[in-house]
């Protein structure tokens, strides 16, 4: 998954629109879950229609989520399992558990389950896994999850087996037993191991870039041919045992990612599902600009299925620049942005736009608690606002704010939304809309002068608040390609996150994440505006297609098609 | 002889210098833009370290000039990014290496260049033939009812989005009628009639698109030339109609068609963007739309570059040509 991809995972970019005028309008309906219509079975091609050029098959390389593309091909020590109405949760996968940790939380221990093989033939040792690990440590190989680099011990300086020899922090005393001595007490290890770069390789393989291309399976798919830039035809693995598989059903016996498909000419193929268009989905998400349409084809009933929730859309504001320094002018803009508004600019309504945010930790994550510090009316508390503005010293507002803004995704007329919301309470911004990558530069450079505040919008990587918060507001995710853009630096906050990042029991870890969410909104650095909905199309013989509390992405490894 | 050896050896030497100063000019533009093609490959989270490990594997972490000279050097000499067991090789020529893809940038437009070739040529006559057919029939019927229908089509050709004219013609001939198939690319080699089935529509839609122009032009031209003098000492002197629009007309109305019709074919080898993306040809046009939006600095290099040199081909073949079909623009 290249970077253009993880915009997209996080809601940054958008496809192509303007195909939305095109398509018929009947009536509207509610959001649809429609998979209990379609009574799938075993067998069929499925089709998977995606705007994207490339995919990334290499686990090294990959960047996708646990139950997209890289799933379907690779197993790792553990994996996910979604629900539409239960937070995910991690399932052993080539492992026997999700992991025994020490005392301490840095050492963890796994066993694998005997009898396994890889498309090859290899058979599935730790020794595959540790050169799997070993092998994302490789310059040739980046561009992947990295969390395991930095958190196994002696990751940071380790420069591949290629290279460097054997990972000392990875052992393997036997063929079944793997153990990770990480750097520092880490309680997410488990969802840590459930990424691609943990799935096995057999040792000596993958040396060239060419493994992206035709790697070997340890999944229910392997790669049959593969088309640069135009087609993925997968295969089933015939080494898979479905039996040992708690995340993957396996369904269809052939998938097919078609690539480079214009975004409104998927969902008219979709919509109107003759041939094989019946057994595809479209695996980005539906645009803004043709939701609406769609919604009222009539076939969108039962082929349209929208998340009950995602990536938290935020303001974030810059702690370290002009008045924006001053905590009650952040309280202020609490109360002065209105999320009505922000949803209309989003999807046209409330519903489709996805329900108004008011924490941190994003809806099906473990331990989260539902709280408002500001609690106002959804389209704000202007003069609430007005009376925090007077008592920071701004009684005539505040003038002038630098309010650079992504052009992706339509992202500038949200931001005009926020801009007018802010108005009302006497906050004069600036907007300042930028090509997206020029924006990315300034947003998330070293310079902490260089913006008052900007919108973006944040998926986790991985089901766990530390994912929604560590990279959100950790002092070291902060410039240098971090994520912390209202440049947030609390040390009691970063002592909670160390805490809570080195808690084991996820009960106890959850409450401290809580904690660091109550804690971190009482500095107001962002406003929280929405969890932004994701809506996908399926053909008319597409089943189980469901999307999970989190993440607001079908699961690939559990769909099927009717007969 | 010489005069035109000499002629040849100029113009190849002009399209050199122009293709230096198109790369140097890409090269400069996207160093000057705030973006770290690195960051692509630095993967999540990219802590420093692994940003640098990434620029210095992909060469990014010299200076651009430098850069560049890499770049030119390694058309003649081939380059190698990394060391050890997985170093990747990109031998000479060399015209980049996209990180991006797994692959030389040569080898990529190689993939492409025969998707968009098909299109642009298929397109290109279509257009070409229709274009002038519609445009000399105006001009014989100058006022009357072809002509105003034959402009009033071409005026919708002209003014339409391609996009709009993609998606409507997929809409109609695609879904509605169901007669053709709506994405998609079949190599000629492997079946040439699904191949021309499924360039099809988009053929129609480019050519659409384009003709507008050369019937506009055409009609304009016809009717210029058919008011010159020596139209009418042909007529004076008893030659058939047919010869004096077929042969003496025709041929002083291709001068200025020809002209625009090369540099049109030239630009639209360098990838037509917006109808490769709507039928989902997996053309240059779509190459170059995913180098820039994965800052993919040597593939936009490699794929600017070859769209340059088209154009740049396109001018001289008009030279050519021009010699060939007006002697007084003969080099004498």
């Amino acid at each position: 998954m290249d970077r253009r991809d993880f915009l997209k995972a996080v809601g940054l970019t958008a496809g192509v629109s303007g195909a939305g005028a095109l398509l018929a309008a009947c009536n509207a309906n509610e959001q649809s879950g429609g998979a209990g219509t379609v009574t799938v079975s075993s067998g069929g091609t499925l089709y998977v229609l995606y705007d994207v050029t490339s995919q990334r098959l290499d686990p090294a390389k990959s960047s996708s989520l646990a139950i997209t593309t890289s799933g379907l091909i690779h197993r790792r020590l553990t994996a996910w399992t979604t629900s539409a109405d239960a937070p995910a949760t991690v399932v052993p996968d080539l492992a026997t558990d999700t992991g025994r940790a020490s005392a301490d939380g840095k050492t963890w221990t796994y066993t694998l389950k005997p009898g396994l093989k890889m498309s090859d033939g290899t058979p599935i040792t730790s020794a595959e896994i540790k050169y799997g690990i070993e092998r994302s440590f490789d310059a040739a190989f980046s561009g992947g999850l990295g969390y395991h680099k930095t958190l196994l011990d002696g990751g940071s300086s380790y420069t591949g087996p290629f290279k460097g020899g054997d990972l000392a922090s990875i052992e393997t005393p036997d063929p079944q037993t793997i153990v990770f001595h990480l750097a520092r007490p880490y309680g997410d290890w488990p969802w840590i191991v459930s990424m691609p770069a943990f799935a096995p390789v057999p040792k000596g393989k993958g040396t060239d870039a060419n493994y992206d291309s035709s790697p070997i399976a340890s999944g229910p798919y392997q790669v049959a041919s593969l088309t640069k830039g135009v087609e993925i035809r997968l295969t089933r693995n015939p080494n898979w045992d479905a039996k040992t598989d708690l995340a993957r059903t396996g369904l269809p016996d052939e998938i097919v990612y078609q690539l480079g498909q214009d975004s409104g000419v998927i969902a008219q193929r979709l919509l109107a599902s003759s041939g094989n268009d019946a057994f595809g989905f479209g695996a980005s998400f539906v645009n803004p600009a043709q939701l609406a349409q769609i919604r009222t084809s009539p076939a969108a009933k039962n082929q349209l299925v929208t998340s009950k929730s995602g990536a938290l859309a935020y303001l974030a504001l810059n702690v370290r620049r002009g008045p924006l320094a001053n905590l009650k002018v952040r309280q202020a803009f609490q109360y002065a942005i209105d999320k009505t508004a922000f949803q209309i600019a989003t999807a046209g309504n409330a519903d489709l736009a996805g329900p108004v945010a008011s924490t941190l930790i994003t809806q099906g994550i473990t331990g989260r608690e539902e709280f408002d510090l500001y609690p106002a009316p959804p389209n704000g508390d202007v003069a609430k606002a007005k009376q925090l503005l007077a008592e920071a010293g701004f009684p005539n507002g505040i003038e002038n704010l630098d309010f650079p803004v992504s052009t992706a995704n339509n992202r500038a007329d949200l931001a005009q939304a926020l801009q007018a919301a802010l108005q009302r309470a006497g906050i004069q911004t600036k907007l300042r809309p930028l090509d997206d990558d020029a924006w990315t530069a300034i947003a998330t450079g070293n310079d902490d002068n260089a913006y008052d505040l900007t919108l973006s919008s944040w998926q986790p990587d991985f089901p766990s608040a530390n994912s929604n918060i560590q990279p959100l507001f950790g002092t070291s995710e902060i410039g240098n390609g971090g994520y912390n853009l209202s440049r947030y630096s609390v040390p009691e906050v970063d002592a909670l996150i160390t805490q809570a990042q080195g808690t084991v029991d996820p009960a106890a870890a959850g409450k401290l994440w809580a904690q660091a969410d109550r804690r971190i909104l009482q500095d107001a650095p962002v406003v929280p505006l929405i969890y932004t909905r994701n809506s996908f199309l399926h053909g008319s013989k597409v089943g189980d297609f469901v999307i999970g509390e989190f993440p607001a992405y079908p699961n690939y490894l559990q769909l099927g098609l009717a007969k | 002889m010489n005069r035109t050896l000499r002629f040849v050896g100029v113009r190849l030497a002009g399209m050199i210098a122009v293709l230096l100063v198109v790369s140097f000019g890409t090269f400069a533009v996207f160093y000057l833009l705030p973006t770290d093609p690195a960051l692509m490959s630095c993967g999540k989270p990219c802590t420093p370290e692994n940003l640098a490990v990434a620029r210095e594997f992909m060469g990014f972490d010299k200076p651009w000039i430098q850069q560049y000279f890499d770049f030119l050097g390694a058309i003649f000499t081939g380059r190698t990014f990394g060391t050890g067991a997985t170093a990747i090789v990109c031998p000479a020529p060399c015209f980049g290496y996209s990180f991006q893809q797994n692959e030389s940038v040569l080898a990529l437009i190689g993939d492409r260049l025969p998707v968009t070739v098909s299109l642009a040529v298929g397109a290109a006559v279509i257009w070409l033939v229709a274009g002038i057919a519609a445009g000399v029939a105006s001009a014989l019927r100058r006022g009357r009812f072809t002509d105003r229908a034959a402009m009033t089509v071409t005026l919708a050709g002209v003014s339409a989005p391609a996009y709009l004219v993609g998606l409507l013609g997929i809409l109609l001939f695609g879904f509605t009628l169901d007669v053709v198939p709506v994405s998609g690319y079949v190599p000629l080699a492997q079946s040439p009639v699904d191949w021309a089935w499924h360039l099809v529509l988009p053929w129609l839609v480019l050519a659409f698109i384009n003709a507008a122009v050369y019937a506009r032009l055409s009609r304009g031209q016809m009717l210029e030339v058919l008011g010159e003098d020596f139209i009418r000492t042909a007529r004076a002197a008893g030659l058939p109609e047919r010869t004096v629009i077929g042969k003496y007309a025709l041929r002083n109305v291709l001068l200025p068609v020809v002209t625009v019709f090369a540099i049109d074919l030239g630009t639209l080898l360098g990838g037509a963007v917006i109808t490769e993306r709507v039928f989902a040809l997996p053309g240059l046009g779509g190459l170059l739309v995913d180098a820039v939006h994965q800052v993919d600095l040597p593939l936009l290099m490699g794929v600017s570059l070859f769209a340059a040199f088209f154009v740049v081909l396109a001018n001289f073949v008009v030279d050519v040509l021009y010699g060939v079909l007006d002697p007084r623009a003969r080099v004498s």
